[in-house]
């Protein structure tokens, strides 16, 4: 009977989290993928270079995920990390007393600009696509202004060992902030007031509404918080850099977005995690790292993302067919 | 609400800016009403109209296009392969190929989505994402050329009075117009857009409807890449990277809903407008090229704060009965309702 009850939790739980199994799945298999490829993938140093490359995904699409729960997006992830970047460089410029309040006050900037395009998307009901993308705008061109198309600066010995230094020299530092971070997202997602309110919101915001939750103001926030991720991203990665770079935000608006994606988090909101989205990152990562170690060049590597992308599209929405069909 | 109000609704608010800024600037600098600085903007808006147009019936159907600058890459490349001597047949051949490749890249797209039934923001991400490899295999770096005669036709002037660009780009929007507000199938996309369940139970093919939409999205995407590739007189894989999120805000600030069903085409030049104006009267001045981005980050947002939906009800309960007299009567009679 016990063991029966037991069986039955087990196969809840495996059905209810079917796309984070075979996520995960996905992640085992490309890992060992690689290593028949050339020996040495799954080496421990590699796997951490591929886990330190991917804790800047993760970090960035924390916020994304966020956003898109929502049943919105945030498409100036890419100027937020760009700003991000070039202001902590400008603000440090190789001090280490400089450090802390440096990534606040960039923080602080990206919860300003984040929580500007959630007002209006939340209170003047603008659609977030656009909205994010005007306030994109508006922070590249703040950032090349106040750089003057030159970004300088140096980060500081602290955020340099934070970017590529590692803890008692096994796990590097960057991984380790990164799962904080995650663990902080998931708690506030599945184990918050705050997180329930973002879900509701994102599968029906009306019904939300009626149901007493401010739904304009946990937009806002959602928006903020994205902001925050992406900035703290940025930050954190001039630590890895070294300089500062005016282009090293772009590639991220679709990446974070295809991360979310293939991290099973529904476009509509209301559905997924950041479970999923962890598994996402690694996964675009790895595939990239693969591809590389092939010898492929950029063209293949595009059509590769894009041909995963469509096929766990099709894996996932197959799925909730099924589910139709029985029910 | 009928038809007319609500699309002089929809477009005023973005025609009205234009004029603003376009006065204000002739004032600040007269360069800017000199007949050779508007050609020149003529030319420059033809591809962000194509882009827009294609975006525009895409989102009345109720989806979005993202492949919409792997598509303007790929037709921008295929042109400039293409063997170049002046010969009619290149220039069919020009006419044709990039066309055909647009709409089957347009079908694919539609035939994944609506037999699928996924996503189509997710859906043309990957389809982009491919096609863009695919581009980068047949011209990893800018380079190729196109015939003389046919760069000379697309960009120069017709008759020698009229600019080539506005009056290609005039005509598609009211071949677009007509087909949107006088043809069963805009009826179609309209009514799809507006809500699907009910699109397809008064018997309206949804699925045929939603491939043709994209597929003609391919084929405005072929004509903005060609346009490219006669102005430049060359191809760049990557020239189409930019068109993906202009062309949705083109669309929007042309009052089409991101969610489908209200909008159309009238709209879309003054929303292409909006983008270059303003770098073209910053340009006069001599402003650095940095407050741009800023200045057209802030315009977005004030266009977008005209044309939102929720922004025109705030208005109706300030101002009342002065600009919105029905909106006023829709509410007392208890209507809160949004009713358009």
């Amino acid at each position: 009977m016990n063991r029966k009850i037991s069986n039955i939790k087990i196969n809840n739980l495996i059905s209810q989290n079917k796309v984070i199994f075979l996520l995960y799945g996905l992640v085992i298999i490309l890992f060992i993928f690689g290593n028949t490829i050339s020996k040495g993938f799954l080496n421990y140093n590699h796997v951490c270079a591929i886990l330190r490359t991917a804790s800047f995904l993760g970090i960035v699409s924390m916020g994304q995920t966020i956003a898109i729960l929502t049943g919105g997006i945030d498409l100036s992830v890419g100027p937020m990390i760009t700003m991000g970047n070039v202001f902590v460089c400008m603000f440090i410029n190789g001090q280490n007393s400089n450090t802390l309040w440096a990534i606040l006050f960039v923080i602080f900037l990206g919860v300003l600009f984040g929580s500007f395009s959630g007002l209006g998307v939340a209170y003047l009901k603008i659609s977030p696509l656009v909205m994010t993308l005007a306030v994109g705008s508006l922070i590249t061109g703040i950032t090349l202004i106040f750089s003057k198309g030159a970004p300088k600066g140096l980060a500081s010995p602290i955020l340099r060992y934070i970017g590529v230094g590692s803890l008692f020299d096994l796990l590097p530092v960057i991984i380790f902030i990164w799962l904080i971070l995650s663990v902080l997202c998931i708690l506030l997602l599945n184990f918050s007031v705050f997180g329930r309110k973002i879900y509701y919101i994102g599968a029906n915001e009306k019904a939300a509404f009626f149901s007493g939750i401010k739904t304009n103001f946990t937009k806002t926030m959602a928006y903020s918080i994205s902001g925050a991720t992406a900035v703290l991203g940025g930050a954190l990665m001039a630590g890895y850099t070294q300089t500062a770079f005016l282009g090293i935000g772009d590639e991220y608006i679709l990446w974070s977005i295809a991360a979310v994606v293939i991290g099973g988090t529904a476009l509509t909101g209301g559905k997924g995690g950041y479970v999923g989205t962890i598994a996402g990152a690694i996964i675009f990562v790895l595939l990239e790292s693969i591809l590389t170690v092939m010898n492929m060049p950029e063209a293949v590597r595009k059509m590769a993302n894009g041909a995963i992308i469509l096929i766990l599209i099709s894996i996932y929405y197959n799925q909730e067919k099924a589910k139709v069909k029985i029910y | 609400m009928n038809e007319k109000q609500q699309n002089i609704r929809l477009y005023i608010p973005i025609y009205l800016i234009i004029v603003c800024i376009y006065i204000i600037a002739g004032v600040i600098q007269p360069i800017f009403f000199t007949w050779n600085n508007n050609v020149n903007l003529f030319t420059r808006i033809t591809p962000l109209i194509f882009a827009g147009l294609a975006q525009t019936f895409v989102m009345l159907a109720g989806g979005i296009d993202l492949s919409i600058g792997a598509i303007i890459g790929i037709t921008n490349v295929i042109a400039a392969s293409l063997p170049c001597p002046d010969t009619p047949i290149n220039i069919i051949l020009w006419l044709f190929v990039p066309l055909s490749a647009g709409l089957a890249i347009g079908l694919i797209n539609g035939l994944i989505i609506s037999k699928g039934g996924f996503p189509p923001l997710i859906v043309t991400l990957a389809t982009g994402a491919i096609w863009l490899g695919v581009t980068l295999c047949i011209m990893p770096i800018p380079g190729g050329i196109i015939s003389l005669s046919v760069s000379r036709a697309v960009t120069g002037k017709l008759f020698k009075v009229i600019p080539s660009p506005l009056f290609i780009f005039l005509t598609t929007i009211i071949i677009c117009h007509f087909i949107l507000r006088r043809t069963k199938f805009g009826r179609s996309i309209y009514a799809l857009g507006g809500d699907e369940t009910i699109a397809y139970e008064s018997g309206i093919p949804c699925n045929k409807v939603k491939i043709w939409v994209y597929g003609i999205s391919g084929l405005l995407g072929a004509c903005s890449g060609m346009f490219l590739s006669a102005w430049m007189f060359s191809a760049d894989p990557l020239i189409g990277q930019p068109y993906i999120l202009n062309s949705i805000a083109v669309a929007v600030i042309s009052g089409t809903s991101l969610s489908g069903g209200r909008g159309g085409v009238i709209g879309i030049i003054g929303g292409a407008y909006i983008f270059y104006l303003l770098n073209n009267i910053l340009n006069l001045l001599g402003i650095s090229s940095f407050y741009q981005f800023v200045a057209k980050g802030l315009i977005l947002i004030l266009a977008l704060i005209f044309t939102s939906s929720g922004v025109n009800l705030e208005l109706k309960e300030w101002f009342g009965g002065y600009f919105y007299k029905k909106g006023r009567l829709l509410k007392k009679a208890g209507n809160d309702e949004q009713k358009d």
